[in-house]
């Protein structure tokens, strides 16, 4: 297993520094020309020749990127064009936001999700005649796109029937806690009214980004299982006497995770991507509002520094995944 | 003298089954099934695949898979318990006390992401207990295989597991479904020593699922013997093995491969359940005679092999030497099985020679002016791509070798009548054949264009009975036709004998015995062959000269 780990990590680091070349090289490529975003269309021609020194951009490329992983390294991200304040600054504002909703999204998905995969293996075992009705329903509502189930959902929640906030992600807008987590800050404020409220806020993106890739983890899930319940060793395990919840607790769950991890995994960068436009909808100060605006402006830095982020988070998780299913099946200790 | 009353009870058995998927329709699988099992009583079930003997089996067990949705009529008890309406607190205390079950392959019926102590304590109840037993089936140093992973033990360390957790409740009766059918020969052996042994301590029942007669007459008392549903007849296995009543029967031990089976005649072929009843091509097979080959005078051989070596990383620091220096030839239209227990390099040779894997040092020469080396593999049939039509997948083979195509319809007319199919299949997708079409056209395509050598890599392990009888027909009449070499790895000296000139005993990487098939058998000299030679289970045999 110390092998497996060692391994995984390296790959991981591997990964990692591929991402930082790529987009250091998508931002030299870039049209878009970092001096002349600074100092404005006006600048002298002396004015640029001095800026490009004074950045290094008049340095051979690899020399560049060696200076830019030094800075990604000592959290130093450039400045933004935009905010003319260190990008880093900027994240530790809106990380914690995004975090907060994807891993909401994340817990609701994986919830759903299996709750979707036992209700459609009931279906088939007790109304067998409705599986093919449940398939399709469940098939449209995953084909449906995040930010249309939003505004769904600001209709009705909120236009409707003003059960749930519209936007933002606390009423309170004095409100600040050191972890930048509402939840976490809530409660360790000892506010629980706060933490309901802010609840009611997380709820409604949550849901938009989590629907379809609960779906999908569901109908992964729900064949997985139906797979596994037809191993031999299930047999094995009722010719011993076992009770059908000892079966599926000791024997069924845990080879059936499997699949269901590495979808897991690859649906956090579709949960990414959902944020992205769901923050919009939802007035969600996070990376996905700091990123559409940085997009607008040609905000390079930002760009790069949330790619580089979301980027890292995603292969960060996989590589959680992986370990995690390393754990659960000690066959796959051997092939790594 | 009063004789028990039977432990279990089967009358009128009749069982419908609706396969998820396919057309949904029921299908009755037991078509009036009665059968008693008495205390003590080893009965050995027997039939081919499909017969519906595991479906009996399971009904015992009260473990009918529940998506086929099945239907049940009559009347089966086991141990007191009316198992077709006990409740399933009941069910389960009967298997927990009463009932052990032993399944087919050792490698799915462990769950693989639990260590085997686990496994093992949750039919044992202790820990001590599971450690006990484990050392009582012969798994050595047991304490420290309690903490390992399925994977991680051999074949038959696996099945001995299995073996164990079944008999830990002491049960009154071992369903055994196919034990031994994934094994070695050798190991074979030893498991079903085991079993008896374990039945004799145990003073159990026991109720042997197996599509072989060899395996039901090494350890049945009464041998019953079932056809699509229905029991066609039953006695003592003396009786059955030597004066078989029904034609059945008589078939059943009449294709049966042993040691003693005709080497110059086909052996006798007979109609699976449910295909379609046969055509000129049987006739034809079973007109044939196989000569003695004999050695061209001046002729190539077809395959030469020299000094093979190959070793494997086992781990880190261990590897395993899968060939030491191999050397042989095999003439042109000749035969040669090699034959070995599993590990011993037999199946690395001929992933070599077919170029699946490469050698450490050594060289292969195969006859230049003949088609590439074509493989035959354990599951013939599997082997066809599942949507392509049959006259895609002959006429790919043809364009590999370079035949012009305007020379393909020929070819493909006469490798299909050299395997007596219809030209009708050749618009048919692979998954739609029956399996013993299925076989003939992965044979077809194999030999469209002669190989320089066909390459057999135990063909008849995973097959019942009929299947592995009608492939050996299949391959020899081939040779028969087509006049091709061959090399066939198996690990079944019976099967061996009957498709090979001459065999090559392997064992760890080195040949250790070669000779002429008949030879071989009849003089082992090595105590590696003598074994080889006594695993294979020969009860007619036995029988007949007791």
């Amino acid at each position: 297993m110390l092998r497996f780990l060692a391994r995984r990590f390296v790959s991981l680091l591997v990964v990692l520094l591929a991402l930082s070349l790529v987009l250091f090289l998508l931002q030299s490529l870039s049209p878009t020309d970092a001096v002349h975003m600074m100092l404005g269309e006006n600048a002298s021609a002396a004015q640029v020749a001095h800026m490009r020194h004074e950045l290094g951009l008049d340095q051979p490329l690899y020399v560049q990127y060696v200076r830019y992983l030094g800075e990604v390294l000592h959290g130093d991200l450039g400045i933004s064009y935009q905010t003319r304040k260190p990008v880093s600054a900027d994240l530790a504002q809106f990380v914690p936001a995004t975090l907060e909703l994807g891993a909401a999204g994340m817990v609701l998905a994986i919830v759903m999700g299996t709750l979707f995969a036992v209700s459609s293996l009931a279906v088939a075992r007790w109304a067998h005649l409705l599986t093919g009705v449940y398939r399709n329903l469940i098939l449209a509502l995953a084909a449906a796109p995040p930010f249309l189930l939003g505004l769904l959902g600001l209709i009705l929640f909120y236009k409707e029937w003003g059960v749930l906030p519209a936007s933002g992600r606390i009423d309170d807008q004095s409100f600040s806690g050191p972890t930048g987590f509402m939840l976490v800050d809530t409660l360790a404020a000892g506010r629980p009214d706060l933490f309901g409220n802010a609840l009611q806020h997380l709820l409604l993106p949550a849901l938009a980004i989590a629907i379809g890739p609960s779906l999908v983890i569901g109908r992964v899930f729900a064949s997985s299982l139906r797979g596994t319940l037809d191993f031999d060793y299930v047999r094995t395990a009722m010719a011993k006497g076992l009770t059908e919840g000892q079966i599926v607790r000791r024997h069924v769950i845990r080879n059936a995770s499997n699949p269901v991890l590495s979808l897991v995994g690859l649906q956090i960068g579709a949960m990414f991507a959902g944020t992205l436009v769901v923050e919009n909808i939802f007035g969600w100060p996070g990376l996905g509002q700091y990123m559409s605006r940085a997009i607008g402006t040609n905000d390079f830095p930002v760009i790069s520094a949330v790619t580089l982020i979301l980027g890292a988070g995603y292969v960060v998780v996989n590589t959680v995944v992986e370990i995690v299913q390393a754990g659960l099946d000690p066959r796959l200790r051997l092939a790594a | 003298m009063d004789v028990p009353p039977p432990f279990a009870t089967v009358r009128d058995l009749r069982v419908e089954l609706t396969r998820p998927g396919r057309d949904s329709r029921a299908q009755q699988v037991l078509k009036g099934i009665s059968l008693d099992i008495r205390p003590g009583e080893v009965v050995g079930l027997v039939g081919q695949s499909g017969s519906g003997k595991s479906i009996l089996g399971l009904t015992l067990l009260g473990a009918l898979p529940e998506r086929s949705r099945p239907a049940v009529t009559g009347e089966v008890r086991v141990g007191g318990v009316d198992v077709l309406t006990a409740s399933p607190k009941t069910m389960r205390q009967l298997r927990r006390e009463k009932l052990g079950v032993v399944f087919q392959d050792p490698m799915t019926s462990l769950n693989p992401t639990m260590r085997i102590g686990a496994q093992m304590v949750e039919a044992t109840g202790s820990r001590q207990l599971a450690i006990d037993l484990l050392a009582r089936v012969g798994v050595p140093e047991p304490a420290a295989r309690m903490n390992v992973f399925p994977h991680q033990l051999s074949g038959g360390l696996r099945q001995r597991v299995m073996i164990a957790m079944a008999v830990a409740g002491k049960p009154a009766l071992i369903i055994a479904d196919e034990p031994t059918t994934a094994l070695d020969v050798t190991v074979q052996k030893q498991v079903l020593d085991l079993l008896a042994e374990l039945r004799a301590e145990l003073a159990c029942s026991v109720l042997m699922v197996t599509h072989d007669l060899g395996v039901a007459g090494e350890i049945a008392d009464r041998i019953v013997v079932m056809r699509d549903g229905e029991i066609v007849e039953s006695g003592g296995v003396a009786a059955i093995l030597t004066r078989p009543q029904h034609e059945y029967t008589q078939r059943l031990i009449a294709s049966r491969i042993s040691l003693e089976s005709d080497r110059t005649r086909p052996l006798p072929m007979f109609e699976p359940s449910g295909e379609p009843e046969d055509d000129e091509l049987v006739e034809r097979i079973e007109a044939e005679t196989y000569p003695v080959w004999r050695p061209a005078p001046g002729a190539a051989p077809a395959v030469t092999v020299r000094s093979l070596t190959k070793t494997f990383a086992q781990s880190r620091s261990t590897t395993l030497r899968a060939l030491d220096g191999v050397s042989f030839e095999i003439g042109a239209g000749e035969s040669v099985a090699i034959v070995g227990e599993s590990g011993s390099g037999k199946s690395t040779i001929l992933r070599i020679v077919a170029g699946l894997e490469t050698a450490d040092r050594g060289s292969v020469v195969t006859l230049a002016v003949a088609g590439r080396p074509q493989m035959v593999f354990q599951d013939a049939g599997a082997s066809l791509t599942p949507w392509m039509r049959v006259g895609e997948l002959l006429a790919e083979r043809l364009s590999v070798e370079g035949v012009p195509a305007r020379e393909h319809r020929e070819r493909i007319e006469r490798a299909l009548d050299v395997v007596g199919l219809d030209r009708s299949v050749l618009r048919i997708r692979s998954r739609e054949l029956s399996g013993g079409q299925r076989q003939r056209v992965a044979l077809a395509r194999a030999a469209i264009v002669p190989p320089a050598i066909l390459l057999c890599d135990e063909p008849t392990s995973a097959l019942d009975a009929w299947m592995a009888a009608n492939i050996i027909n299949l391959l020899r009449h081939l040779r028969h036709e087509v006049g091709m070499s061959m090399m066939f790895v198996t690990h079944d000296l019976s099967v061996a004998r009957l498709i090979a000139d001459r065999i090559l005993v392997m064992r760890r990487g080195v040949i250790v015995e070669q000779g002429a098939a008949e030879e071989i058998i009849a003089h082992p000299r090595e105590q590696y062959t003598k074994d080889l030679v006594g695993a294979v289970p020969d009860p007619v045999f036995a029988e007949r000269a007791a």
